[in-house]
């Protein structure tokens, strides 16, 4: 199998917004950039997210052109599908092997039409980006916007009937692919992994993930996206539409038993937000917001609380202490209404469907493969946290967005600019001996 | 004159010779996706009796290597000079043939993509013959805009390799560095005759409970170490002239009246008989007219206060020879940029006389105060006294100057109340607290407030550590502003503070105190004077506006002004940095080629149909994008509107209103609009399946 | 351009932002979802570049319907949005000069991802011209209305 070698300035790992951005901010500097992503599609979380606080406008519509001008920008060489497997230091900068996994679809072929989709005759129900709501079939486009919009065969399900073959209009099926192998070779790295969310049964306390109308905040956005699930909000248990709806806050962050003992700094107000959508989707229900502090701190933020307060959302100041539910599948809120000299009062609410406002977990786990110490949250841990909030102490490896720990998407986009910033003065620098490589700008692909 | 230059460059573009149209049509199958609905075949021999059609094809695979090299061919050898392509949709592959045309030698805006898979085959598969039809009329009316195609280039504009960093804060800092590194001349001008902004004036930062001196002086050595920045101090932007890639602007340098440091300066400040309010520390210490902003400042010297200089010489007297000058004037120079970075940062929130006993007590301070008294290079020498006694009951009251109620709080002189969060209070309160509860361990210390914003990361660890050290929280609404009052003359302790206390039932609770911190939100600086010199805009906070919160967040409406730190909003040190690397990236990308490469897409005037008549220019949502020149001509003189690129961004709201169908935006224009409109209502010819 | 009008099946001109709009319409197309071919969708970076006269001539020229899809407050361009919905009261104004019934102009927000709003408003579109068949051409105007000073005049076409 002939190795592809690619030559870059950076390689940029994780396609979610804040990696998308620290290639486009590097691109647009004139850097050769190669954008390495695991999943089949760029576009991390925010792609599945509904709509975005504090503007509220569609989600999709702010990361779609993003994704594509990444997807088109001339220096930006896309490997999507694709799994670092080893770094190594070479004089000033690294080489990268990485795998392309089999899509069995000809990247270069497939145009994305959806042919063999209709025609396969099995459907999994794993779609990750629909969070187990829905389904895919065994060969399919990962999501409509979805870039690369190339389809992908889910190998291990598959049972090789061949419709998908006759039915491809451009030849693109190939069930022989086998993994490719490609060299990289570049003068800086910037990790931009990003976050997982706490998993929905990570707390007993909580239901362990087996009450069927305890849903998680990133569930909640695909009921409410446009491009989701049923288009419009259901809850799990019998489709009922939910007259009233509770959010427990801190679900997973500053909770000790957990360990951790972060908070998770977007929680707040992506509840804030749905709980507005939700007022707009479903003008008769009523909505409580169980929390320790609102943390809406960010520009705009305050105001957009205040805004959801208006519009009438409860929000009750306590810690919800556990979730059951009656015979109807309706969950049980019991909360402990905080007492600063050790008296408790508890209530008991029931509701149509509780969502739990999970936090932020690390993602991607960046420390083993990339040697970058992690602090004790697990998020990548830098020197110089306030004024290089980028460099880590590995020369010529930086970090972005999630990976340095939980932050928003407008958080996530500062320091995309800032890794690319930081990357473009080690570039320049004599540690990145920046000077030489630009006087050759082309990318070579070359074939051994 | 620049301007004209500037338009001239945009028209470069339009063609010279007009040649006449030779088009190309290609119609995509897809595969089956067009083609199974749409009858391909016929759509391209129908179009192909279309006048100035040179070609039509109908392929498998447009976007193939095959299918592209057909079109490249065509180009070369049948002088193709019009591209039409029917396929998938405009997102995924105009980018593509843009490049083909570009590769064959053809003006890349020379193509048009009519989207016939999710527009039509994809959505009309009951219909094929309908889906036909439709296919030929939006095929028509490609080839109709085809017909009044210009080749157009992207504006560019030469532009310095030179960057003007305002605001020497951390955020100011930092920029400069980045844009250094990255290879470009920086200017740096600070108001204040000192570097470091705010930073320079915490005792600690959260969260790393690092000096902040220190770590400032760091980043200040590496500033001064590169050869690229040139820094001013005492320096302000007086006025600029100009756009993206070139700007010429003014700065006014305050003179600093002491050249260099000298060994007896303590010597020569004591005999100054002027006594002022130290601004370093907030009021809690005086200084003199000849003054070190603080102890390890840089610039580092002596500087003269001329607001409160009597010029009684005395300090002259004392230093020595040629040191002082007092008759030593401002002076104005200017310097060439491409772009310019907004750096000017924040002040602390001032309350009003009597706002929770602020300025009627004493014993009341904010948090900025406190952090100089606290600190070790302060008033105080960092012990926590007040008034001479050591503090033993204290409480900061957050949210003070932010998370305003309108009708609660007193508005600013602009009627708004601050009705933001100022982000980085809380956790700086915190981080006080566990310093109080370190020098003072007996203290008893309540924090009042609202919520706690312990958001980033390491900030929770504040909260806890807190409670562990028996800090007592209340926790009040803002509709219940806590009350700060003298207690009786016998009480141990001056103060009472009243507040309802929503932890517990919302009891009332009276404590009495010996301090009361008010940990005041962040203001911005008033930088009026710089939004009209580069018209940018502020948003409703007061704070400079970004163009998009998401999409832009670091860059304003106007091409090549960008944001940085505190200007745009409360942001904490560790995010001061990241927004200004960001706007160094957002810099750099714009002028690091020594041009400025701007889409066509602007508003372009057609100088024999305007009559100068003006609408445009009123209407026009952009700064400077188009203004009415006077031109003479043959002992004529009239006017004309006049575009500059640079500043349009293509809304085309001037072409609604132009009342002589004499302005355009580039690439869209409306009479290619009329003639697709046109071709999609004609008849068409005569297509094999239509009867 | 032929002046019966019988014959003819009513067309609808859909002005679609990139920005909003043209994207919601190539989301529709990725669902398969059917709408009636009668209906043509234009790009358009901006929506307030075309002035009433455009409407009124396309009108004329054989549309029965038009709806500008634009970006609503999403838009990318400062002003847009609302020079956009002046236009549009402008020009219903002189629709009703020329008795034309204002609901066949439509402004309407929709962004990247609105599959059903766009395909409400085909079916809107659709429904009225049901209802109130194609554009009875040539346009006159019922009666004379007072000249406007030159130049300032969005322009009424020349009827015949
Ligand atoms: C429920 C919910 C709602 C939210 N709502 C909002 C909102 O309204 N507004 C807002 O501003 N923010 C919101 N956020 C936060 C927002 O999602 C994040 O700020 C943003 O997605 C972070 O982007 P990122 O690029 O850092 O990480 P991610 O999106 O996680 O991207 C990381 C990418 O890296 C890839 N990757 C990881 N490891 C590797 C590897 N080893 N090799 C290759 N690829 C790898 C991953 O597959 C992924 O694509 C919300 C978050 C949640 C959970
Ligand atoms: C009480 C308090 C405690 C804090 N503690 C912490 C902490 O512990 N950790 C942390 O991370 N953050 C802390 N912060 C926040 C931190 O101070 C700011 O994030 C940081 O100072 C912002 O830097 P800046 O450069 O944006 O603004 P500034 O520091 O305000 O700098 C702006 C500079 O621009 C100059 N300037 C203004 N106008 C002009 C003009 N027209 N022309 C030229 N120059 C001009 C000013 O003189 C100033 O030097 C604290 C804030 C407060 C109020
Ligand atoms: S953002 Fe809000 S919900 Fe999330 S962890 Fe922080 S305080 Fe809790
Ligand atoms: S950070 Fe805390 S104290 Fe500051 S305004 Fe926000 S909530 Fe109030």
């Amino acid at each position: 199998m002939p190795t592809e070698h690619i030559k870059v300035d950076a390689l940029v790992v994780g396609g979610g917004i804040a990696g998308m951005q620290t290639a486009l901010d590097l691109g647009d500097q004139g850097y050769q950039v190669a954008l390495v992503e695991r999943q089949s599609s760029i576009g991390g979380k925010m792609i599945d997210l509904s709509k975005v606080f504090p503007t509220l406008d569609c989600c999709s519509c702010i990361t779609t052109p993003k994704m594509s001008a990444t997807a088109h920008h001339d220096n930006i060489n896309l490997l999507t599908y694709s799994e670092i497997e080893s770094i190594n230091r070479n004089g000033n900068g690294f080489t990268v092997q990485v795998t392309k996994k089999p899509r069995y679809v000809r990247e270069d072929d497939c145009t994305g039409c959806r042919s063999c989709e209709l025609v396969c005759p099995l459907e999994v129900s794993e779609d990750e980006h629909e969070f187990g709501r829905t389904s895919h079939r065994i060969v399919y486009v990962p999501f409509s916007t979805a870039v690369p919009q190339k389809a992908v065969v889910d190998i291990d399900n598959c049972i090789f009937c061949g419709k998908c073959i006759q039915a491809c209009p451009s030849d693109a099926i190939d069930f022989t692919q086998q993994p490719e192998p490609v060299e990289i070779e570049t003068r800086s790295i910037v990790l931009a992994t990003g976050f997982e969310t706490t998993p929905i049964d990570a707390k007993k306390e909580y239901g362990a993930g087996k009450l069927r109308n305890v849903i998680s905040g990133m569930m909640m956005e695909r009921l409410l996206a446009p491009t989701g699930p049923y288009g419009r909000v259901l809850r799990p248990s019998d489709g009922k539409m939910p007259a009233s709806i509770a959010y427990v806050q801190c679900a997973g962050s500053r909770d000790q038993t957990l360990g951790v003992t972060y908070c998770s700094r977007v929680c707040c107000m992506y509840a804030i937000k749905q709980a507005m959508l939700l007022s707009g989707a479903l003008p008769l229900a009523e909505i409580t917001i169980y929390y320790m502090d609102i943390r809406t701190f960010g520009k705009g933020y305050e105001q957009f609380y205040q805004n959801a307060k208006a519009m009438g959302v409860e929000f009750l100041k306590g810690k919800v202490a556990r979730i059951t539910e009656d015979a109807d599948q309706n969950p049980i809120v019991r909360v402990e209404l905080i007492d600063e000299f050790g008296k408790t009062r508890v209530t008991e609410r029931q509701h149509d469907l509780v969502v739990l406002s999970v936090g932020l977990l690390p993602g991607g786990n960046p420390q083993a493969k990339f040697g970058v110490p992690v602090g004790e949250d697990g998020f990548i841990q830098v020197p110089d946290y306030n004024v290089f909030p980028a460099v880590t102490s590995q020369p010529g490896i930086f970090v972005t967005g999630t990976a340095l720990g939980p932050m928003d998407i407008v958080d996530s986009i500062m320091m995309a600019g800032a890794a690319a910033s930081a990357t473009a003065s080690y570039l320049e620098s004599s540690n990145g001996s920046g000077k030489e490589a630009q006087s050759q700008p082309e990318r070579s692909v070359e074939y051994a | 004159m620049p301007e004209e230059n500037v338009n001239k460059q945009a028209q470069a573009g339009q063609n010279p010779k007009d040649e006449e149209p030779r088009i190309g049509v290609y119609v995509c199958n897809c595969g089956g996706n067009i083609g199974d609905v749409v009858k391909c075949d016929m759509v391209a021999q129908t179009l192909g009796k279309l006048p100035n059609v040179t070609v039509a094809h109908s392929n498998m695979f447009m976007c193939s290597d095959p299918g592209q090299k057909m079109i490249a061919d065509d180009i070369k050898e049948k002088g193709i000079n019009r591209v039409v392509i029917g396929a998938c949709s405009i997102f995924l592959h105009e980018q593509t043939f843009r490049r083909t045309l570009e590769r064959a030698g053809l003006n890349p805006y020379l193509y048009y993509h009519v989207g016939l898979r999710e527009q039509v085959s994809w959505v009309h598969h009951g219909t094929p013959k309908e889906a036909t039809e439709k296919s030929i009329r939006m095929m028509a009316a490609g080839i109709a805009k085809a017909r009044n195609m210009k080749p157009l280039e992207p504006v560019r504009l030469p532009a310095h390799r030179h960057a003007l960093v305002i605001g020497g804060g951390v955020a100011g800092l930092r920029s400069a560095l980045d844009l250094a590194r990255r290879g470009l001349q920086v200017t740096l001008v600070e108001k204040s005759h000192y570097l470091g902004g705010r930073m320079a004036q915490w005792e600690r930062v959260f969260p790393t409970n690092e000096e902040a001196r220190p770590l400032l002086k760091r980043l200040i050595d590496q500033v001064l170490a590169e050869p690229n920045i040139t820094i001013h101090t005492g320096a302000q932007v007086a006025g600029a002239k100009g756009y993206v890639g070139n700007y010429t602007v003014t700065i006014r340098q305050q003179p600093r009246g002491v050249r260099g440091t000298f060994p007896n300066e303590q010597g020569v400040m004591d005999v100054c008989p002027i006594k002022q309010r130290c601004e370093f520390n907030y009021g809690l210490s005086t200084r003199k007219a000849i003054y070190r902003p603080y102890k390890e400042c840089v610039p580092e010297g002596l500087v003269i206060d001329w607001e409160h200089c009597t010029k009684c010489g005395e300090c002259v007297q004392v230093a020595p020879e040629g040191m002082i000058n007092l008759e030593e004037e401002a002076h104005e120079f200017t310097v060439e940029v491409g772009a310019v970075v907004l750096a000017t940062g924040f002040q602390p929130y001032e309350p009003f006389y009597g706002e929770m006993g602020w300025k009627e007590y004493p014993e009341v301070i904010t948090l900025p105060q406190l952090h100089r008294l606290l600190d070790d290079e302060g008033p105080s020498d960092g012990k926590f006294y007040w008034n001479g006694h050591p503090v033993r009951n204290v409480a900061l009251i957050h949210c003070v100057g932010s998370r305003q109620v309108e009708g609660v709080h007193r508005a600013q002189m602009d009627g708004e109340v601050n009705n933001y969060c100022s982000r980085v209070c809380c956790t700086a309160s915190l981080s006080m607290a566990s310093l109080i509860r370190q020098k003072a361990p007996d203290a008893k210390i309540y924090e009042i407030y609202e919520d706690i914003r312990a958001y980033g990361r390491w900030h929770e660890d504040y909260y806890t550590r807190a409670s562990k050290n028996n800090v007592t929280f209340l926790r009040y609404y803002a509709e219940e502003i806590p009350e700060v009052r003298r207690a009786d003359e016998k009480a141990e302790n001056p103060l009472l503070v009243k507040v309802r206390d929503h932890l517990t039932w919302g009891e009332e609770i009276e404590i009495p105190v010996d301090l009361v911190v008010l940990s005041v939100g962040m203001m911005p600086n008033p930088v009026q004077d710089l939004m009209e010199i580069f018209k940018v805009t502020p948003g409703s906070d007061r704070f400079l506006l970004e163009v998009h919160p998401k999409l832009r967040p670091v860059e304003t409406a106007v091409n090549g002004v960008v944001l940085a730190g505190t200007a745009q909003g409360p942001m904490n040190i560790q995010e001061s940095c990241a927004a200004a690397s960001a706007a160094a990236a957002k810099v750099s990308a714009l002028i690091e080629q020594a041009k400025v490469e701007l889409e066509p897409y602007v508003a372009h005037v057609d100088p024999d149909q305007c009559q100068g008549s003006g609408e445009c220019v009123k209407v026009c949502p952009q700064e400077e994008a188009i203004e009415l020149k006077t031109f003479s001509e043959n002992g004529r003189t009239f006017q004309r509107a006049v575009v500059t690129p640079a500043n349009c961004n293509g809304c085309g709201v001037c072409v609604s209103v132009c009342p002589n169908r004499a302005l355009d935006v580039q690439g869209w224009r409306l009479d290619e609009y009329e003639a697709m409109v046109e071709a999609i209502a004609a008849d068409i010819p005569a297509w094999e399946g239509a009867a | 351009m032929s002046t019966e009008t019988e014959n003819r099946s009513a067309k609808i001109l859909l002005l679609a932002t990139l920005s909003g709009g043209y994207r919601g319409a190539d989301m529709v197309g990725q669902g398969h979802m059917d709408y009636p071919p009668n209906t043509y969708i234009l790009p358009v970076m901006s929506a307030a570049i075309f002035p009433p006269k455009f409407y009124i001539d396309a009108f004329n020229k054989g549309f029965d319907a038009i709806t500008v899809m634009y970006s609503g407050t999403d838009s990318p361009y400062k002003g847009e949005s609302e020079k956009t919905a002046e236009i549009i009261n402008e020009t219903y104004g002189k629709m009703k000069e020329l008795n034309l019934d204002p609901r066949r102009l439509r402004l309407a927000a929709i962004c990247t991802v609105c599959v059903r709003p766009f395909l409400e408003e085909v079916q809107r579109a659709e429904k009225l011209l049901e209802e109130i068949g194609s554009v009875p051409r040539p346009l006159t105007k019922p009666q004379a209305v007072p000249a406007q000073p030159a130049g300032t005049q969005g322009g009424i076409f020349h009827a015949n």
